[in-house]
């Protein structure tokens, strides 16, 4: 126990408090642009989850007379039930962005960033090799961000869609049934009111890959915990830069996430219904 | 010409699980222009899925509903040149206003923005005409003071009376009512009936589904009895009323009144 955690190996570290400070901006940085791209890709996959794009039902409105039989048995009846009215019903868009959403939300988000840097940006593209701010390698920031993009969409395309989905049915019964369009339904009556329950969800992901982010150290992004590794090496300290890291996050995230929970709370005083 | 026939329903049924259940099997009915239709039955007999496929807020399974001349539940009419055009049932809609047992007013839109949103957004409105008519509607039913409340500052009452003169700003040829009055506290029926009471009298065209038998006696000019997906009987008033002749009729009844 005589080494474990002593004061003068924190200023040890203090010659490298310049490491921390970068990988702190990485960090920051990486979070930030994640959520923005995440945020893009979760309202694209949510759009098409969501869409009415049913290709054989299509047919059988353009075409009643050739192929109605999707929509109705022989008798003229709708289907409800059955091969072909499942068929009728499919939507190719929603399957694929299902399936997305499904793959990333039942793996790893550390497999996840392997597969992009590994996998797809060291074998199929060649990433500029220079350096953001003069500390930011490039070739290892930017498929960092895009895996975690890619990690954090599908679960902002579920954090948008239950958030659409959580308005009373009962509000798009009234608008459409006032003759309004089901884009206009969308736009007037649902996502006012939805963007409540949306914005902070989204904003709570914001604190989770902040932590999420740290994964990327294993690809070579120098973000805080690539900083850590990086003293260990240097000092042969492991504790104590652990600890300056906990300590980062923590006041990263935590002060984050009651901001959050206070604004939550502030918006949510306006509906009482 | 369909002479003053506004809404021909034709052996409308709704299936579900394959048609083990079926909440209409096989309605068959006329609206004509004027008429102030109400719907009567023990809960379950399919009078509220009735008057939801009327506007197609539930898809029918089978049968037709010819409104204004066009089966709306067909992908495809003729138009007057005889040509094969989509039924748009959006601007059918438009022509059928309808009122919900819980009111389903906007929560985050002031009165005055609840009634203006589909006059402006859909008819191509200018917003002062539009607030004008509203202020008209909304002193015709006593709440010209009310233009600027949000639905949760008024009482249920209120709010249902809102939801006519909403749906009214549409001018629609028909008014639906899915159970106007069941959500409401027993002292604020009489104003939201008195409302349909009055619409009625100016020669509204009226589908009401209920349970208050009085306005079914009172405002009706013909009444449905529907059980188990099936209208049973129809009728004036006078007739359901104080000659029934279906058993399930006279059950209900002596259960009702």
């Amino acid at each position: 126990m005589g080494t474990f955690i002593q004061w003068k190996n924190f200023e040890a570290l203090v010659p490298y408090a310049t490491m921390f400070k970068e990988g702190l901006i990485v960090t920051v940085l990486m979070a930030l642009l994640t959520v923005l791209l995440g945020f893009v890709l979760g309202l694209v996959l949510s759009v098409m989850r969501m869409s009415n794009f049913r290709p054989f039902l299509w047919l059988a409105h353009a075409f009643p007379g050739v192929f109605g039989f999707f929509e109705r048995d022989k008798s003229g009846l709708l289907r409800d039930s059955g091969f072909l009215f499942h068929l009728g019903r499919f939507n190719p868009l929603s399957f694929l962005a299902t399936a997305y959403v499904e793959i990333i939300r039942s793996t790893p988000v550390l497999v996840q960033v392997m597969v992009i840097y590994f996998g797809v940006f060291s074998q199929l593209f060649d990433l500029p090799n220079f350096k953001i701010f003069g500390f930011i390698a490039f070739d290892r920031f930017f498929p960092g961000v895009m895996a975690l993009a890619m990690n954090s969409g599908a679960y902002l395309c579920e954090i948008i869609r239950s958030g659409l989905q959580s308005i009373d049915g009962g509000q798009t019964e009234a608008a459409r049934s006032l003759g309004l369009s089901q884009l206009q339904n969308l736009r007037f009556i649902i996502l006012p009111q939805a963007i409540k329950n949306i914005l902070p969800a989204i904003a709570n992901e914001f604190v989770t890959i902040i932590k999420e982010s740290a994964v990327t150290y294993t690809i070579g992004v120098q973000d805080i915990m690539a900083m850590v590794q990086a003293i260990k090496s240097a000092t042969y300290l492991i504790m104590e830069p652990l600890l300056v890291a906990t300590g980062l996050y923590f006041c990263l995230c935590f002060p984050l996430s009651k901001l959050i929970a206070y604004i939550e709370r502030r918006m949510s005083r306006g509906d009482r219904r | 010409m369909i002479g003053d026939k506004l809404i021909q329903v034709r052996d409308l049924k709704k299936y579900y699980n394959r048609g083990a259940i079926k909440a209409l099997d096989g309605v068959t009915v006329d609206i004509d222009r004027g008429d102030v239709m109400v719907v009567i039955g023990p809960s379950g007999s399919g009078k509220s899925t009735f008057l939801r496929s009327l506007n197609l807020l539930e898809m029918p399974t089978g049968g037709s509903i010819i409104f204004d001349g066009v089966d709306i539940t067909k992908p495809k009419t003729k138009n007057a040149e005889g040509k094969l055009v989509k039924v748009d049932i959006d601007q059918h809609r438009q022509k059928m206003g309808m009122v919900f047992q819980h009111f389903n007013l906007f929560p985050h839109m002031t009165i005055m923005d609840n009634m203006t949103l589909a006059p402006i957004q859909v008819k191509h409105m200018n917003r002062a005409e539009a607030e004008k008519k509203a202020q008209g509607l909304l002193e015709r039913v006593g709440l010209g003071d009310r233009a600027g409340a949000y639905p949760i500052q008024l009482s249920g009452g209120q709010k249902q009376r809102i939801a006519i003169v909403r749906a009214l700003m549409m001018e629609p040829e028909v008014m639906l009512f899915d159970e106007p009055t069941s959500a409401l506290d027993p002292e604020m029926v009489g104003e939201v009936l008195e409302v349909m009471k009055e619409l009625a009298q100016e020669g509204m065209t009226m589908v009401v589904v209920t349970h208050e038998m009085g306005f079914a006696r009172e405002v009706g000019s013909r009444v449905l009895f529907m059980a188990d997906g099936k209208l049973l009987e129809q009728g004036s008033p006078a007739d359901i009323f104080g000659n029934p002749q279906n058993p399930r009729l006279q059950d209900f009844l002596s259960k009702v009144l």
